[in-house]
């Protein structure tokens, strides 16, 4: 398959982003639309991720988002017409708070959840370890849950949007990467690939932890950095956590997949901003510890692998949409800080009405690139 | 021991052996396989039921004695080439040993081969009195005869008069054809089981292949190939080089899965302090 010499829009980035956004913009009627993937579909962040989707944030925008993706995920392999399954459990999400001061934030957050709809609930330890009996209710004061929270298979999302893409005529090119995006009059003309040049006035900045690396070749600086982050996932187990656990404080988020394997995963802020994804030490004596001390049950439960992935972060823990202001043409859908899988829905929704031009279903005019110089950001806190 | 070097110890493989009476009367199977893992071709391959039948697929094989007649279908079909028939009844002062040999070309027999043991080192001089080529399984086997002594100790021969300049590895991965496009593969084959940890065949791997998943680590993500307990060492290869097969590509173009630490699963308390080993 060659590359066509020219595109309506294109697409750069073969993860969820990129191919929900194709997908959206295809159903919506675009012709000539074409992905670049310079390796493989979810190859990137998308395929490494933690996978879980939660709409119990402390900020309203990503409340919103999650909101309008667990909505569409719910229907999903329908509106995709998937032929295998996306996986999509909704077995909750409980949020543990180690501390007072951080259920004082939480009671916060669960009312402005419940104002959007959200049907989180405010629990005590007791209530909490109804429903995951072998949590250790010593070690938090206090929690919040949400059934309608879940998780999915990342690949599998990935290739549905993909799939269903390409039945609408999408192309989608993999082992192909973007070297170099001709601007004239600050308006972008064509992408420079590995396999071509491919004449186009719309770039799609969907490349994840590349994201800044693609807008420099634009002259556009997306202020992002990428960091990584580890993740490990033990042998099959019963069914025995049922929601997804997760702490803030302590860092951690842990859940059974339907598979049975356990993954769980955590930060470190004192990560090397590069692109290194091998596998650390100190990720799995840490990680093992928080597990231990919160869900002793599962200490003799194997580890089968770790991996890492990267997350490409704001300064403000929000991601980034829409056009920039320097170059007509091109939009960032980047920036996700670790939460780009589960609101590629929302993403592939708004992006696609930014490019046409059509009122925004959810008004993240506040999320565009210019608020980090405006200064006006929101900082999520409610980030593993 | 063996953990860490490799190489089994003395008392390992004295606890393999049968008793002195059995190993007098003539050859035996010594299954120096020590690790669990999901591998079973040796206790289907015994036509005197000789190696009992699993309950789980990660089971070490347990071999009766007495059943055995040293046939060495086993040894010519274990993947980990870690099966050996003994025959220490000859007299003479010496035995034999009949070991797995997957190099070209083949000894002659009446060769004389040096004698190597299980850390890869010379103990002596064996001749070669059989060979088998393994038509059927693709191992050859080799008997040698050597010193009664060495029966235990020698589990490899080198054939120094074949010897030549070798190229890299990679090089010849790169230069291996990839096998004649075979249409007719017949059904029966489409059943085979190539990931044993998740239980996905051939038929899944081939239809995934024409669907364009052509990595093995696309086939993975959708398919779980290779994320079981034994971590793709056995499907990955047979994966690859079934997209060498179908896509005629060179198999050495055909990427590998991505190999993960711990390699090996451990349980999360061995992270949690204490034993370091």
């Amino acid at each position: 398959m060659n590359l066509p010499k020219s595109a309506s829009v294109v697409i750069v980035g073969g993860g969820i982003s990129g191919c929900a956004i194709a997908w959206n913009l295809a159903n919506r009627g675009v012709k000539d639309i074409v992905v670049l993937e310079k390796d493989t579909l979810a190859n990137g962040s998308t395929g490494r991720c933690g996978a879980g989707i939660r709409m119990q944030w402390g900020a309203e925008k990503n409340c919103r988002l999650a909101q309008f993706s667990v909505n569409f995920f719910e229907n999903a392999n329908d509106i995709l017409a998937y032929e295998r399954d996306i996986e999509f459990e909704q077995s909750g999400y409980l949020i543990i708070a180690a501390n007072e001061a951080e259920a004082q934030q939480f009671r916060k957050n669960v009312a402005l959840q419940n104002s959007l709809g959200i049907p989180s609930v405010f629990l005590s330890p007791e209530e909490a370890t109804a429903i995951v009996p072998y949590i250790n209710a010593t070690q938090f004061v206090a929690a919040t849950f949400c059934q309608k929270d879940g998780h999915l298979n990342p690949f599998h999302t990935t290739d549905a949007f993909a799939i269903a893409a390409e039945r609408l005529g999408v192309r989608i090119f993999k082992h192909t990467e973007v070297t170099g995006i001709e601007v004239k009059n600050n308006r972008i003309e064509s992408v420079d690939t590995t396999g071509g040049r491919i004449a186009t006035h719309i770039v799609v900045n969907a490349a994840g932890g590349w994201s800044k690396a693609i807008g420099k070749m634009a002259g556009v600086d997306v202020p992002v950095y990428v960091q990584r982050h580890q993740i490990l996932v033990t042998e099959p187990l019963e069914p025995i956590l049922g929601p997804m656990v997760m702490g803030f404080s302590y860092n951690i988020y842990i859940q059974q997949v339907p598979h049975g394997s356990i993954i769980m995963g955590r930060s470190d802020h004192t990560e090397p901003r590069d692109f290194r994804t091998t596998s650390g030490w100190k990720f799995i004596e840490e990680m093992t510890k928080t597990c231990g001390t919160l869900l002793p049950y599962l200490r003799t439960a194997k580890i089968l692998r770790q991996w890492a992935g990267h997350y490409c972060m704001t300064e403000d823990a929000q991601p980034i949409y829409g056009p920039v202001p320097e170059v007509e043409g091109m939009y960032l859908a980047c920036g996700f800080s670790g939460h780009g899988f589960m609101l590629a829905p929302a993403t592939a929704e708004l992006i696609s009405e930014m490019i046409l031009g059509e009122p925004l279903t959810i008004d993240v005019s506040d999320l565009d690139i210019g608020r980090f110089k405006r200064r006006e950001l929101v900082r999520e806190q409610s980030v593993v | 021991m063996l953990e860490k070097t490799g190489i089994a110890t003395r008392e390992q493989i004295e606890k393999l052996l049968p008793s002195p009476g059995r190993r007098a009367e003539g050859p035996y199977a010594v299954m120096e396989c020590f690790q669990k893992i999901p591998c079973n071709p040796c206790s289907t391959s015994c036509a005197f039921h000789a190696i009992l039948p699993m309950d789980d697929i990660n089971d070490i094989p347990s071999v009766t004695p007495d059943k055995c007649t040293g046939c060495g279908a086993c040894a010519a079909v274990c993947p980990g080439l870690a099966i050996f028939i003994i025959d220490e009844s000859k007299g003479g002062g010496t035995g034999t040993v009949t070991l797995p040999y997957e190099f070209r070309p083949l000894p002659g027999i009446g060769e004389t081969v040096k004698a190597v043991n299980r850390a890869g080192e010379v103990v002596g001089d064996a001749v070669v009195t059989r060979v088998l080529p393994g038509k059927k399984t693709k191992t050859p086997l080799v008997t040698i005869e050597v010193p009664l002594s060495l029966v235990h100790e020698v589990r490899f021969i080198r054939c120094e008069a074949h010897q030549e300049e070798d190229p890299s590895v990679a090089d010849t991965l790169r230069e291996i054809p990839a096998p004649p496009q075979t249409a007719d593969i017949g059904e029966q084959d489409d059943e085979v089981v190539i990931c044993r940890c998740e239980g996905v065949t051939l038929r899944e791997i081939r239809d995934l292949i024409r669907e364009g998943y052509t990595t093995v680590d696309e086939i993975k993500r959708i398919s779980r190939a290779g994320m079981g307990p034994c971590q793709a060492r056995t499907c990955g290869p047979l994966i690859a080089a079934e997209i060498a097969r179908m896509t005629g590509e060179p198999l050495g173009s055909v990427a590998p899965s991505a190999h993960r630490a711990p390699v090996k699963p451990l349980p999360i308390e061995f992270f949690l302090g204490g034993d370091t080993e």
